[in-house]
């Protein structure tokens, strides 16, 4: 039963993800996003989705082509718009489809890191002054003017990784790790989208960034990885 | 005639020139990477990036927006859209991004460096000013930019506005105020743009030995000591040299209050093991911040309860995830939050407590030190850590949130020997590094 969180497909591994989800998606700027999972999920044509993603800037075909086909209703960033005149977040959100939240990368990764680890909240001393603090729960703590930031949870991680082991234990290379260690703590199911899969004891522990206790699912990955 | 404006690889290395050695820089942004990029290696200087890593070394993002918040970055260069005479920045013009918040991605650069420089154009294609009196765009930053480097001028930001202190070569101070949209003083120092990077290489973090790595531990100073319970992953060759300074009236911060003693795991006949209790019989211990602070067994009460019943130390007693998420608060730049644990017990007597959907929470505080001892089995001369096994422990947690961190490793390698997918802790959380000495055991 070693193998049990290894699943033959992404679409296998992304098929019961419902309309309405909220989808926690690693990768930094595009780079390293999970590009399988991603595509089968855009093509199982869910609607309704809370995308919750680094910027989707540059490389993310598949963040792009799951916006494109409609299945995302809001998107929670720190950077949501591209900038550029064929964004199609910015089309949707024009349209009035689409809801978009920005929120500074720092503290965005902060609220999912404290979603996974239980902290109703945190107080960080980002954005004071600024529209992130508009209207937002404030106070002094030690002297310093703090936001309030709530947990931010989601239904499913979506995440790439250079190596897992049957348990579910993921080594990443280089950047990759991004935002990872927080989205999959966050998420009720993690998907992680792989290079390559080894036997349970197949990864030196020092190397493992990511406990098989978060990972749920495992795919093998049939794309190159993006960056 | 129409005076030439620096071109970006210019202003790059103007603001490289502020980037000195050793440092460790946050930037992003066109300019900014590229005055990353013109500082040599031997510099020794961290680069934080957006993309997610940090020099050579990878870091979440968690872990990089904590870097900033916790105060671990000593310039963040940023690529600004404009900015105002108090300091005050925006990221992008507004026609760009659309919406009432556009994007957020410099906010982070801007609130926890210690110094923030921006660097921009002057002046926009239609020559309208990008240095004004009040933004025109989403701001940012409040109030955090000191230093803005155009293509034509350096300004120091002043609590009463802007002081041109450098020009770009050939220009006037006369002709930098006629493009720029507020109101400039001029320094008396007025020259030349500087392109020079600082001279030389960072200080090397790797003293000879224990009592020279701690020299300057005061007395009263707050100090976070690793180790789980038992005897191993604890930094026994700076306590005993702890001990042997003698710095009294301290604060200690650790998972026990000094156990390995009692418990005795594997402790070769006749010899005791080295744990706090070091410190605690030789009266240096006024105080324990511990999850386990009592010895396991109460026929052998530990060096530490016997001071505790004695009425010689005092003791703030924090449950052991409590205690790690405090430790991790305190050098990730979080105030304060919400946890769970200890609701509704005599943890929670004095504290706020919030519901919070449904659930009990009571708020904590972040921990800070003045020194960390800690323990590691490999680091380079750059300060980066690898553990091994268990007794990483506490450590990642307690490296970043102290002043000082000490840390005691087994070899000491150069630059690039680690495999950076192993570095648990960067270098940037180490301040001072020993080999422990051939034969030091932990016991004695």
């Amino acid at each position: 039963m070693a193998f049990s969180k290894l699943y033959d497909s992404a679409q296998a591994a992304v098929a019961d993800i419902p309309d309405g989800a909220t989808i926690l998606v690693g990768g930094v700027s595009g780079v390293n996003a999970p590009e399988g999972l991603l595509s089968a999920l855009a093509d199982r044509g869910v609607r309704d989705l809370t995308c919750v993603c680094d910027s989707n800037y540059y490389g993310a075909e598949a963040l792009h082509r799951l916006v494109s086909a409609g299945c995302v209703s809001r998107i929670i960033s720190p950077a949501p718009f591209t900038g550029r005149s064929d964004d199609p977040v910015h089309e949707l959100w024009r349209a009035g489809t689409m809801t978009v939240d920005v929120v500074p990368w720092g503290t965005l990764a902060e609220r999912m890191r404290s979603a996974g680890a239980g902290i109703g909240g945190v107080f960080l001393p980002v954005g004071i002054g600024t529209r992130f603090a508009e209207g937002r729960e404030t106070r002094m703590v030690n002297g310093v003017e703090c936001v309030f930031e709530a947990p931010l949870r989601g239904d499913f991680a979506l995440i790439r990784a250079a190596c897992a082991d049957g348990v579910g234990n993921l080594a990443y290379e280089g950047p990759q790790r991004g935002w990872n260690s927080a989205v999959v703590s966050a998420a009720r199911v993690a998907i992680a989208e792989v290079d390559q899969v080894v036997e349970p004891g197949g990864i030196d522990p020092e190397l493992v960034i990511t406990p098989g206790i978060f990972v749920n699912r495992i795919v093998q990955s049939s794309s190159v990885p993006v960056g | 005639m129409t005076l030439e404006r620096l071109d970006a690889q210019s202003v790059a290395r103007r603001a490289a020139a502020e980037i000195a050695p050793g440092s460790v820089v946050a930037v992003s942004g066109a300019w900014a990477v590229a005055a990353a990029d013109l500082v040599p290696e031997e510099k020794g200087v961290w680069f934080l990036r957006a993309g997610g890593t940090l020099s050579d070394l990878p870091i979440n993002a968690a872990d990089a927006g904590a870097a900033l918040r916790g105060g671990h970055v000593d310039l963040s260069i940023l690529t600004a859209a404009q900015v105002d005479s108090h300091g005050s920045f925006a990221g992008y013009h507004a026609a760009d991004y659309p919406g009432p918040q556009g994007h957020a991605g410099l906010v982070d650069l801007a609130s926890g460096a210690r110094r923030v420089i921006a660097a921009l154009p002057h002046i926009r294609e239609d020559g309208t000013p990008n240095v004004v009196s009040a933004l025109s765009f989403p701001q940012d930053g409040a109030r955090c930019v000191d230093t803005i480097i155009t293509d034509v001028a350096v300004f120091r930001v002043a609590d009463d506005g802007l002081i041109l202190t450098e020009v770009a070569p050939g220009w006037s101070a006369e002709e930098v105020r006629a493009i720029t949209g507020a109101p400039v003083s001029v320094s008396p120092n007025l020259r030349d743009m500087d392109f020079d990077l600082p001279p030389g290489r960072p200080p090397s973090k790797v003293y000879a030995d224990g009592p020279g790595a701690i020299a300057d531990l005061p007395d009263g100073a707050t100090v976070f000591i690793d180790g789980f319970g038992g005897p191993g992953g604890m930094a026994h060759y700076l306590l005993v040299s702890l001990r042997d300074r003698g710095s009294r009236n301290l604060t200690i911060v650790s998972n026990t209050a000094g156990i390995a003693r009692v418990v005795s795991f594997g402790t070769p006949p006749g010899r005791t093991a080295i744990d706090h209790s070091v410190l605690v019989e030789n009266g240096q211990v006024a105080k324990a911040i511990a999850s386990f602070p009592v010895s396991p067994s109460v026929s052998r009460p530990s060096e530490f309860e016997l001071a505790y019943r004695r009425g010689e130390v005092d003791l703030e007693l924090v449950p052991q995830g409590t205690l790690a998420e405090r430790l991790r608060a305190g050098g990730a730049g979080i105030e304060a939050f919400y946890t769970p644990t200890g609701a509704g017990t005599l943890i929670a007597e004095g504290k706020e407590s919030r519901v919070i959907d449904g659930r009990e929470y009571i708020l904590e505080h972040g921990l800070r030190a003045d020194f960390a001892l800690i323990r590691a089995h490999q680091a380079d001369t750059r300060g980066n850590l690898v553990y091994r096994g268990t007794s990483r422990n506490f450590n990642a947690v307690m490296a970043p949130a102290a002043r000082v961190t000490v840390v005691e490793v087994d070899e000491i390698v150069q630059p690039g020997e680690l495999d950076p997918e192993a570095v648990v802790t960067p270098g940037i959380f180490v301040q001072r590094i020993v080999r422990r000495p051939d034969g030091f055991t932990g016991y004695e």
